[in-house]
């Protein structure tokens, strides 16, 4: 239950890194001017990083992670709700995978 | 009655945000103010309320459910490796990433007890992909004082970044809306950790439940969206063709980064002033 020494040494040097990760970005952008070119490719980061995680997936070709990305699509379409379409994908997958292993 | 207007913001100011060319943004230089021109919030009503935190906190819930089975998988980890209960949810209070503290697991579990720097390098390449989403933060939050900031942007992971800039994208523009989501999801991580390590192996393996596609489906949800709105196949085409190179010899975080770092590249690039959507 006690935290040993060596340990809490870790935990806290881990921490102040991940902590270091999420505060650098926003501080050094302190700095930089944000003009509206700058704001542009602020902007387009969030899509650029969901295609990320997205893209290597597709790649991957895993067949039921495909068909649950294509649900995902067809469910937000439909509903006009990201949030459903997301859970959709997510049950499609784990639907999928019991059937198919 | 005087808070009216926080009810639903998003309904107002998205039909507004669609059309009009994004005034609070444009973040001019006035010569007068020196320094602090870039830290004003200018015009933009930028907002730190409890609605806010609210709204964040329940749109997260989706999400809560894979940050509590990821957290029990961490536990159960955490306590093959004979960690107490003190320190495995320690680690998930305070290094609150994954992919971080089970990097940190394993080095400790093959020995490695005075290894604080490696893990501390290998936890700073894990979360290199943070230092983008903090950047990408500062157009929002920029214009907040740091005591509201900073705490905020400790309780940010990729989930929560998607969510919130997707809710910035349609109109949020309250910062507590981001503590509010933060919050909402380490707790579920922190109390999974606590019964990973106390209960074991009760625990369903997370891709059973689809738990491990849940980014990847929240992501392509939200990139539709995101992409009805503000629409770039440059873009896309660029993070795609980008993170499929780097996940062959660099998967995980990286695509994140690189994705992320050519697609804003792309956008800089082909800014074109009069073309504002």
């Amino acid at each position: 239950m006690n935290i040993r020494p060596e340990i809490l040494t870790v935990l806290l040097a881990a921490g102040a890194v991940s902590f270091f990760c999420r505060a650098a970005g926003f501080f050094l952008m302190r700095y930089v001017p944000i003009t509206p070119r700058l704001e542009a490719a602020l902007r387009a980061t969030p899509l650029a990083v969901m295609v990320g995680i997205c893209a290597p997936v597709m790649a991957r070709g895993n067949p039921a992670e495909l068909a649950a990305l294509g649900v995902v699509v067809i469910a937000t379409k439909l509903t006009g709700n990201d949030v459903v379409g997301a859970l959709a994908g997510v049950a499609a997958v784990a639907g999928l995978r019991a059937f198919f292993g | 009655m005087t808070s009216g207007a926080c009810q639903h913001p998003l309904v107002d100011i998205r039909a507004a945000w669609l059309r009009a060319p994004r005034q609070p943004s444009k973040t001019e230089q006035s010569p007068q103010r020196g320094k602090r021109t870039i830290e004003a919030p200018k015009t933009a009503p930028v907002l730190f309320t409890w609605s806010g935190m609210k709204r964040g906190f329940l749109r997260a819930q989706p999400l809560t459910l894979g940050g509590f089975v990821y957290g029990a998988a961490f536990g159960l980890l955490a306590r093959e490796a004979g960690l107490s209960l003190a320190e495995a949810t320690g680690m998930s209070v305070f290094i609150f990433s994954g992919t971080a503290q089970v990097a940190t697991v394993s080095a400790l579990a093959a020995g490695a007890q005075n290894a604080a720097l490696a893990i501390a390098v290998a936890v700073l390449l894990l979360n290199a992909r943070y230092v983008l989403y903090g950047a990408a933060l500062r157009p929002w939050l920029g214009g907040l004082p740091a005591y509201q900031t900073y705490p905020t942007l400790f309780f940010v992971v990729d989930g929560i970044w998607v969510l919130s800039l997707q809710a910035h994208a349609v109109g949020e523009r309250d910062g507590g809306f981001v503590l509010g989501a933060g919050v909402a999801n380490i707790l579920p991580w922190v109390l999974g950790t606590g019964v990973g390590l106390e209960v074991g192996n009760l625990i369903a393996n997370p891709a059973v439940l689809g738990l491990d596609f849940m980014l990847v489906a929240f992501s392509a949800g939200m990139g539709l969206r995101m992409f009805k709105l503000r629409p770039s196949w440059s873009v896309v085409a660029a993070a795609a063709a980008t993170a499929m190179a780097v996940d062959r010899f660099a998967p995980g975080g990286w695509t994140i980064v690189a994705a992320g770092l050519v697609g804003g590249l792309v956008a800089y690039l082909r800014f074109k002033p009069a073309a504002t959507p």
